[in-house]
């Protein structure tokens, strides 16, 4: 098997590779942040955070990934007057998208917690923040773990629509090849198996990390 | 007459149209011990909950110390130091040890040093009879252990008054006498008391004072003999001969 046409793909998936990783990390980070924020919101006792979070939600569910990434790209800048770049967009696209569904995550591992425990902590002295912090985050961030880990691989994989914006990551370096080399079948297994790689690398870290915590 | 440390005044409580306390007033002196009875549903857990503030109450006050701490500038956390609470149903932190379990709150609330907290644990632990289950989780202790913990555990923010909900009803009938034997001890050393119990036996040895609850009215209150041999009201001989009645098949 000829595999000579890597010398010229391989350097490509490897550009590709730290725009998605850049974009993966920037966007599940905030996204987690995001989505810990809204998550918390979504059962706490503030009607209005509870309704801005539903808003916020219900929008990014209702749409497809590509409408918000070509809606952040293209509509954004013209209404505001801000030029974002199309790795910005990018990681906006995926924050914003795994922050909702992060914050579904988060709301339910919190609601699962008994709420015996927040009344221990209460009658104890405790403040409702020292409540939170100290007894309801911890197992409620144990339960949500494989749920997170699950949603942080869908937002690595989402990385690649976002070549629709022209954001050079992994799949849009692939497509560029395969358009210059008419290579398809070379392209896009190598660029799948690509993707597989890194997936499986995270697969392999999800494990290892709830062994541990087990 | 000893200092009225906690007074509930026209207390009432309602959950949407249910009306779930009514009128309650009570008076409880330091080093009291008060056990309330009563038919399930009777507003009983209710009232210890709001004594604690865990619920809200819908009208009337209470009073600790002479102080209302419903007012804005009561600080209600420092007040539930001093108000310790323990569950049915234990609520143990399960990802924390027995050791770790009573020492949160006073290293978070009262700022004392992990080894000052540790030394005063371990004693706690010692008192509740488990100084071996210090490095245990919950998770592996008996209900019986994990109530004694959750003793120790309001114990150790050293309250000066302790509320028990139903401490236990969640309880295998052999494990019931380690918990009671524990309070029994705490109740000869002067700590104010008030426990919510179907333990019969308990609150006629024990308590200086038996409140029967029922329908969220306070029915009768009396001294433990008054209201076991000669209860007034009617609806507390009934419950008194169904529960009795029980305890002798």
């Amino acid at each position: 098997m000829d595999l000579s046409f890597l010398n010229v793909l391989f350097p490509m998936l490897l550009r590709g590779f730290k725009v998605t990783l850049m974009i993966s990390v920037f966007g599940i980070v905030i996204g987690f942040v995001l989505g810990c924020i809204s998550g918390y919101a979504l059962q706490c006792k503030n009607k209005f955070a509870k309704f801005i979070a539903n808003i916020y939600i219900w929008i990014i569910r209702s749409t497809p990934i590509i409408v918000q990434a070509l809606y952040v790209y293209f509509v954004i800048p013209e209404i505001t007057g801000i030029d974002l770049s199309s790795n910005t967009s990018g990681i906006i696209v995926i924050f914003l998208n795994s922050g909702a569904f992060i914050a579904e995550i988060v709301r339910g591992a919190l609601e699962g917690i008994d709420p015996g425990q927040k009344e221990a902590g209460l009658s104890l002295g405790l403040t409702p923040f020292q409540t939170l912090m100290h007894l309801i985050v911890p197992p409620a961030f144990r339960s949500m773990l494989p749920a997170l880990f699950n949603q942080f691989i869908i937002s690595v994989k989402d990385t690649a629509i976002l070549s629709i914006i022209v954001v050079n990551e992994i799949t849009k370096q692939i497509q560029n090849y395969a358009a210059l080399s008419y290579n398809t079948i070379e392209a896009y297994t190598a660029g799948a198996i690509f993707y597989m790689m890194i997936i499986s690398v995270l697969i392999i870290i999800q494990k290892q990390v709830e062994r541990r915590i087990k | 007459m000893m200092n009225t440390l906690l007074k509930v005044d026209k207390l009432s409580k309602n959950f949407g149209d249910l009306e779930v306390l009514k009128d309650i007033n009570l008076e409880v002196a330091e080093g009291e011990v008060i056990c309330i009875i009563g038919p399930s549903g009777s507003g009983k857990s209710t009232l210890l909950r709001c004594i604690n503030q865990l619920e809200l109450q819908s009208g009337g006050n209470i009073y600790y110390n002479n102080k209302n701490i419903g007012n804005k500038d009561h600080d209600l956390r420092k007040y539930r130091e001093e108000v310790g609470m323990t569950f049915q149903n234990f609520n143990l932190f399960p990802m924390k040890s027995v050791l770790k379990n009573i020492m949160l709150a006073p290293v978070l609330t009262k700022r004392k040093s992990k080894s000052e907290a540790e030394k005063k644990a371990l004693e706690l632990l010692k008192k509740v009879g488990l100084a071996e289950k210090a490095h245990s989780m919950p998770s592996t202790l008996s209900g019986g252990q994990q109530q004694r913990v959750a003793i120790a555990r309001a114990l150790a923010m050293e309250p000066k008054v302790l509320l028990f909900d139903e401490p236990t009803s969640a309880l295998d009938p052999e494990l019931v006498g380690e918990v009671l034997e524990v309070m029994k001890t705490l109740a000869n050393e002067g700590m104010t008391m008030i426990v919510v119990t179907h333990e019969m036996t308990f609150a006629r040895e024990v308590s200086d004072r038996v409140i029967f609850m029922d329908d969220g009215y306070i029915v009768e209150e009396d001294i433990p003999e008054e209201i076991f041999t000669n209860p007034k009201n009617e609806r507390t001989k009934t419950f008194l001969s169904r529960i009795i009645g029980d305890e002798n098949e």
